[in-house]
């Protein structure tokens, strides 16, 4: 069922504006029936390398294959393989649901009665067979995506790329919309998705991470945790967290302090440093009534560290290991800036 | 072939439904051709009906009462104002009451009497030239007129040496009406047509969906045949509007082929439809996309096209410019088949430039409409 080898490969993709590189010698593959993730901050070359791999736009150099064609070569036959979902939404307002599907179903080639079925079962999958002939300026954000996508799969694509997709949209509507996509997956077809919600990486099966437009990390949401975040966090809660944290980055054994909303992240290596040992320190200086608890590194985790370590390898032969327990500076306990809209 | 039709018709359909429901564009396009019309048949006219006319009779004789009196006659002039000194004139004209003075000097009937040669003045206001020359003409004809009275009156045979005799072929009446209407259907095609094509593919490069539209395997043909499409139907729709209109209120004939009509328009409709396609390839953005259109569209479809102004009378540089002017042949075409009832035999030239522009402009469209976002 499967086709041999990955159906996504690049090697060394890069694509400049200018002088401006904005996707830097990228090389990845992509598996058959992958939900494929890729993270970084606006401007990290996301969008750009979605675009490279749509043909939408040349690479300027290395290559990009999808489903065994090259971008660079024949992107016209490219398009026929893929859906794709841009960024923006990018249907028509003034136009029924329907008349959008038709509209698409018309640019993929589609026509008459199949075209006619294939809008009757894209509607059905993504749930919105009853605002068929509702216009579409009228439905929320969350239908609208849907329906973006739904336009996207009418040609029955292997692989569908889509770039941000729940950008701006609630987070229930941003939760069946990932059903949706976990369901595309499991039925075989490729998904290449770039997001800046951590949560919805998570339902990634791999995880590129873009920095300044290279390619910093690549892995499992766990194995990114397990390299870029090692050790064990605690969460501290209580009234006397900024006390704890300066006293936290004074210990041994501490790997990383982190503010966390109102609580804080003490990542701490298990063999220098036990639970009991954090305990008694701070009870040592008199912070008794804080809660510990262990908690899982998130991918936020593994993004700031990431990103952090990608900004240093910028400077060359700087080794990784250099950096040392609360030597980040200030550490925004958010989203990283501009990762929002 | 098969998959080409169904993405043609897919994207025509599509930028019908866009057109049917913009309320705006739909007056612009059914609307206006009638408001222009009206505007143009009505309000541009060359003909002087009442105009205001100053009188200084300072001879009060019946030579000089007959000849105001003969003024009065025509439908041309109407006395508005009596002047006691011919200098109130000059204040006339400032206050802009009226544009033309007539001052009959003391001795004109009594040099007419003695058998000699009396003069009048008539004092125009150069100021709005087009006024004034036709004042001069009506005048002049009604002084004629009156020589020619006298010299009976005086048992003289009125046979000039050499005489005028005016039969003016396809507008015999002169009618202002039949000389702006057939410019007036290419006019408002330019128009509309270049205005509303600026706008479909600068709308979705803004919109974003054009983006969507290129990830798809649709080819830029079909993409520029069928956003014309729609607009083609459209130009004929205009097209029939106005010349119905203007047989209908200006009694405008059509005295040739209305297939030649037909393929006319058809070839007109692909210069500026081209036209309209181009601007807004190249500058991707509705607002910069409308005022070049309505730039390029209006001014040289009213100046250099023969629409009001006689290109033959213009500077050579002008003439030059005027040559691409899609419009100019077409307002050729539909002088010829509407009033002089000219066939392909005539018309082929004009009818061939339409051709060419028009081929020259959609591909030049087509060309420059890049299907990658860099």
């Amino acid at each position: 069922m499967k086709p041999e080898g990955p159906i996504i490969r690049t090697r060394e993709l890069t694509r400049t504006f200018g002088d401006f590189v904005a996707v830097d010698r990228v090389t990845f593959e992509v598996d058959s029936g992958e939900i494929f993730g890729c993270l970084g901050a606006n401007g990290a070359g996301k969008t750009t390398t979605i675009r490279m791999l749509c043909g939408l736009i040349p690479p300027s150099a290395g290559e990009g294959y999808v489903g065994g064609i090259d971008v660079s070569r024949d992107p016209e036959a490219v398009k026929r393989s893929l859906g794709y979902m841009s960024q923006r939404f990018s249907l028509y307002l003034d136009l029924l649901v329907v008349e959008n599907l038709e509209f698409f179903g018309g640019a993929y080639g589609l026509g008459g009665a199949h075209l006619r079925r294939r809008i009757d079962e894209v509607l059905q999958q993504v749930d919105l067979d009853a605002e068929r002939r509702t216009l579409t300026r009228a439905l929320p954000g969350g239908m609208r995506q849907r329906l973006a996508l739904a336009s996207a799969m009418l040609h029955q694509p292997r692989i569908l790329f889509l770039d941000e997709p729940t950008a701006g949209v609630d987070p229930s509507a941003r939760r069946v919309f990932w059903r949706l996509i976990r369901q595309l997956s499991r039925e075989g077809t490729t998904v290449f998705v770039t997001t800046h919600y951590m949560d919805e990486a998570e339902f990634c099966h791999r995880i590129g991470l873009m920095v300044d437009g290279r390619l910093v990390a690549l892995d499992t949401p766990e194995g990114l945790k397990r390299e870029h975040v090692p050790g064990q966090i605690f969460e501290m809660d209580g009234a006397q967290v900024h006390r704890a944290l300066q006293l936290c980055r004074t210990l041994p054994g501490v790997l990383d302090v982190q503010p966390f909303g109102a609580a804080a992240h003490v990542r701490v290596d298990p063999g220098r440093l036990s639970a009991e040992q954090l305990k008694a320190a701070l009870s040592g200086a008199g912070l008794d009534d804080l809660q510990l608890r262990a908690a899982q590194p998130s991918l936020e985790d593994v993004f700031l560290a990431v990103v952090e370590a990608g900004s240093r390898c910028r400077i060359p032969e700087r080794p990784e290991g250099a950096r040392g327990p609360g030597s980040r500076g200030p550490i925004p306990t958010e989203r990283p800036a501009g990762a929002r809209r | 072939m098969h998959a080409f039709l169904v993405r043609t018709a897919a994207i025509a359909h599509k930028e019908l439904l866009h057109f049917l429901r913009d309320y705006q564009a739909i007056y612009l396009a059914l609307g206006m051709p009638l408001v222009l019309v009206i505007l143009f048949g009505y309000a541009v006219t060359f003909d002087l009906e009442q105009a205001g006319l100053a009188v200084a009779d300072q001879d009060r004789s019946s030579a000089s009462r007959r000849l105001v009196e003969a003024l009065e006659a025509s439908d041309a002039f109407r006395v508005d104002v009596v002047l006691q000194r011919p200098d109130e004139a000059a204040a006339l004209f400032r206050r802009g009451k009226v544009k033309a003075a007539v001052v009959i000097p003391r001795g004109f009937g009594a040099r007419l009497t003695r058998g000699g040669t009396a003069a009048f003045q008539l004092l125009l206001d150069g100021a709005d030239g087009t006024v004034a020359r036709t004042t001069l003409g009506y005048m002049s004809g009604i002084s004629q007129a009156q020589t020619l009275q006298l010299l009976a009156r005086a048992g003289l045979t009125a046979d000039l040496p050499i005489e005028t005799r005016v039969r003016t072929w396809y507008n015999p009446r002169q009618k202002s009406a039949l000389f702006i209407v057939p410019g007036l259907v290419a006019f408002v095609l330019a128009i509309i047509a270049v205005l509303l094509t600026a706008l479909t593919v600068a709308r979705e490069w803004e919109r974003g969906s054009m983006e969507q539209l290129f990830s798809t395997p649709v080819g830029r043909l079909p993409v520029v045949l069928g956003k014309l499409a729609p607009y083609v139907a459209l130009g004929f729709l205009q097209m029939l509007l106005v010349v119905t209109a203007g047989a209908w209120l200006f009694d405008v004939p059509l005295r040739g082929s209305f297939l030649l009509l037909v393929l006319a328009t058809a070839l007109f409709l692909f210069c500026v439809l081209g036209q309209g396609l181009l601007i807004s390839v190249v500058t991707r953005n509705q607002q910069v996309a409308t005022q070049v259109g309505a730039m390029s569209a209006l001014l040289p479809s009213l100046l250099l096209s023969g629409f009001i102004f006689p290109v033959e009378n213009m500077a050579w540089p002008l003439q030059l410019v005027a040559r691409i002017v899609p419009a100019r042949y077409m307002i050729s075409v539909l002088r010829g088949v509407l009033l002089q009832g000219r066939g392909l035999a005539q018309l082929w030239p004009d009818l061939l430039a339409l051709a060419l522009l028009g081929l020259l402009l959609v591909l030049g469209a087509t060309a420059r409409f890049k299907r990658r976002l860099d």
